[in-house]
C-alpha cells in the first residue's frame, strides 16, 4: 500500500515537470518578447529626444509652472456686478452652446442612424454608405470646424454651436446606429405577428429598447461638449473660453485662475447631474415609450 | 363552417440544402385543437411560422376557406396575421413597456402611422385589453413593466395580446417549454379554455407527450418534416412514439420526465 502511494508521488512529480517544461515559452517567442519591448522602449526615447525633453528644460518649466500657479493666491474675487456678469455670461453661454450644438446634431442624427443600422436598412451597400458618412464627418475635430465656421459665420457662439452640431452629427448617429442594432429581435417577432407594420415593429419592438440607450448617448455627449465648449472660445467661437483666453493674453493671471475654477465647478456639476441622469434613464425608468 | 377550415396542401420549406418541413398536407378543422409532437428541428416551429407567413413557403399553399393565404401581400397579410395570433416559447413581450400597451399591441394592425407612432390607443381597445387580462387573472399587473414579470406572468400576457387581436385561430410554438410545471398547466389550461368558450382553433407545438395527451382532440407527428403521424391521443401507441422520436434507448422513453402534471394533488386543482 505505502510503496503504491510512494511510486504514485513519483509519477505525479514528474508529470509536473513535464508540464512545467511543456508550459515554458519557445526560445523564437522568448525572443521576440524581448525584441518587441526593445521597439517600444526605442520608439518611446525617439519622441522624448526628438520632442527635446532634457532634464534642464522640464525642470526649468516646472519652476516657472510653479510662479504662474502662485498666482492664484491670493484668488481673484470679483466684488462688482459688472466685472463679474461677463463671467457669467461666458459660462451660460458655453452650457447653451453645448446644449443646443448637441440636441441639433442629435436631431440631425436620430433619423440618420436608422439608415445604418443594420437590422431596419436592409441593403448593404447603402448602409455601409451611411456608415463610411458618419465616419467622414467624425474625423472633422469640434475645434477645426470652429475654425471654418468662423470664416464662414463670424466670430460668436453661432460658429461654435454649428461646429459642435456637425461633429456630433457623424459621431451620434454612429452610436445611435449601434445601439438600435443591439435591440432583441423578439419584441420585433411579437409585433410582427400581431399585424404589424414595418414602421410599427420599429415604433413599438425597437425604439421601447433603444430609446434609454439613445437618451443616455445624447446627456453624455452634452457632457462632454460643455468641456469641449470652453476651448471652442479660445478661437473666438463664443462661450468662457475667449474670456479665458482674453485674460491670460492681458497677462491677468489671477482672474484666469478664478475662470479656471469656475470653468471646473461647471464641468464638474454637469458630470455628476448627468451621471445621476443616465443611471436613471438605464436602470428602472418606466417612460421607456 | 368549411368556410374556415385551414387547409395546407403540399408545402415544403427549405433553408439552404436543408428541408425543415417536407411536403405537408393538413386540414385543420375550425374549433379543433391540435397539438404537433415531435423531436427538435423535426419542423414543428417552422410549420407554424409558415401559417401566418413569418416564414415564406418554397413551394405549396396554405389556404384559409377560399382566401389563399399563401399570395397575401401587405395590408391583407397584416389582416391574416391579426386573424392567426401566435404566441412564442419566449413570450416575445416588449419587455420596457408596460402590460396593458404590451396587449394594445394586438389591436395595431387596425392602426395608421399617426396614432401608432404616439402610442394612443382608444378607450374601447383600453376596455377590451382589459377584459382580455382579467380573463387570465392578470388585471393588477397591468401598469406593470412587462419585464419585471415571471415567465409564466409573460405568457399570460402574450395570450392576452393575442386575444385583443380577435383572431380565429391561435398559434403557439412551444408556449410551456421555458415554465415551470404549475404555469405551464396554467397557460395549457388558458388556451384550453380559449378553445371551448370562444370556440377559436389552437394549433400548439409540444414537447411534452403527455401534455398533449391531456389537451389536444388531435396529435399530429412530424419527423425530418414530415408528417408520420395523425390522429388521436389514445391512437399514440409506444410503438408510435418510438417511431416519432428515432433512434436508440426509446424503449426506455418515460413520459413522467417531461411531464407537467403537478405532483401535488391539491396544486394541481388550483
Amino acid at each position: 500500500m505505502s510503496v503504491s502511494a510512494k511510486s504514485d508521488a513519483d509519477f505525479r512529480a514528474v508529470a509536473r515537470r513535464k508540464l512545467l517544461a511543456e508550459l515554458r515559452p519557445a526560445p523564437a517567442v522568448v525572443a521576440k518578447r524581448y525584441l518587441l519591448s526593445g521597439g517600444f522602449l526605442g520608439l518611446f526615447c525617439f519622441c522624448l529626444w526628438s520632442f527635446d525633453f532634457s532634464p534642464a528644460r522640464t525642470t526649468t518649466g516646472v519652476g516657472r509652472l510653479g510662479h504662474v500657479l502662485s498666482f492664484m493666491f491670493p484668488p481673484h474675487i470679483w466684488t462688482n456686478w459688472a466685472s463679474f456678469q461677463p463671467v457669467l455670461e461666458g459660462l451660460c453661454q458655453t452650457l447653451a452652446m453645448a446644449f443646443l450644438g448637441t440636441l441639433l446634431g442629435a436631431a440631425v442624427a436620430f433619423p440618420l442612424s436608422f439608415l445604418g443600422a443594420k437590422n431596419i436598412n436592409r441593403y448593404g451597400i447603402f448602409r455601409q454608405g451611411m456608415r463610411r458618412g458618419f465616419d467622414f464627418i467624425r474625423t472633422f475635430e469640434t475645434l477645426v470646424l470652429a475654425l471654418i465656421f468662423i470664416r464662414a459665420f463670424g466670430l460668436g457662439p453661432l460658429a461654435g454651436v454649428l461646429a459642435i452640431a456637425v461633429s456630433e452629427v457623424g459621431n451620434l448617429a454612429k452610436l445611435f446606429s449601434e445601439a438600435i442594432e443591439n435591440t432583441s429581435k423578439k419584441p420585433v417577432e411579437g409585433v410582427r405577428a400581431a399585424g404589424g407594420s414595418r414602421l410599427q415593429e420599429i415604433r413599438y419592438g425597437v425604439l421601447p429598447q433603444a430609446s434609454p440607450v439613445i437618451l443616455s448617448i445624447i446627456l453624455y455627449t452634452f457632457e462632454s461638449n460643455t468641456r469641449t465648449g470652453t476651448i471652442l472660445g479660445v478661437v473666438g467661437a463664443g462661450g468662457i473660453g475667449f474670456l479665458l483666453a482674453d485674460r491670460i493674453s492681458a497677462y491677468r493671471w489671477d482672474e484666469a485662475w478664478s475662470i479656471i475654477f469656475l470653468i471646473v465647478v461647471m464641468v464638474y456639476l454637469i458630470d455628476s447631474l448627468s451621471a445621476k441622469l443616465r443611471a436613471l434613464l438605464i436602470g428602472g425608468w418606466e417612460g421607456g415609450k | 363552417m368549411t368556410h374556415r377550415t385551414l387547409h395546407i396542401s403540399g408545402v415544403t420549406r427549405r433553408f439552404g440544402s436543408k428541408t425543415a418541413v417536407d411536403n405537408v398536407t393538413l386540414d385543420i378543422a375550425p374549433g379543433q385543437f391540435v397539438g404537433i409532437i415531435g423531436s427538435s428541428g423535426a419542423g414543428k416551429s417552422t410549420l407554424l411560422r409558415l401559417l401566418n407567413r413569418m416564414v415564406e413557403p418554397s413551394s405549396g399553399e396554405i389556404r384559409f376557406g377560399h382566401r389563399e393565404v399563401t399570395k397575401l401581400k401587405a395590408r391583407a397579410l397584416r389582416e391574416w396575421r391579426r386573424e392567426c395570433a401566435m404566441i412564442f416559447q419566449q413570450f416575445n413581450l416588449i419587455e420596457r413597456l408596460d402590460v396593458l400597451t404590451n396587449v394594445l399591441v394586438g389591436r395595431i394592425a387596425a392602426h395608421g402611422f399617426a396614432s401608432s407612432m404616439v402610442m394612443r390607443f382608444s378607450d374601447a381597445e383600453r376596455q377590451m385589453a382589459i377584459e382580455a387580462l382579467d380573463r387570465l387573472g392578470m388585471t393588477e399587473h397591468a401598469l406593470q413593466r412587462a419585464g419585471t414579470l415571471s415567465g409564466g406572468q409573460q405568457q399570460r400576457v402574450a395570450i392576452a395580446r393575442a386575444l385583443v387581436q380577435k383572431p380565429q385561430i391561435m398559434l403557439a410554438d412551444e408556449p410551456i417549454a421555458s415554465l415551470d410545471p404549475g404555469n405551464a398547466t396554467r397557460v395549457m389550461d388558458a388556451l384550453r379554455s380559449i378553445n371551448r368558450e370562444d370556440g377559436l382553433t389552437v394549433l400548439v407545438n409540444l414537447h411534452t407527450l403527455d401534455t398533449a395527451r391531456e389537451y389536444c382532440d388531435r396529435i399530429v407527428a412530424m419527423r425530418t418534416g414530415r408528417i408520420v403521424f395523425d390522429g388521436v391521443a389514445g391512437q399514440l401507441t409506444r410503438e408510435v412514439v418510438r417511431d416519432i422520436y428515432g433512434g436508440a434507448g426509446t424503449d426506455e422513453f418515460n413520459e413522467a420526465i417531461t411531464s407537467t402534471r403537478l405532483p401535488l394533488p391539491e396544486l394541481a386543482l388550483a
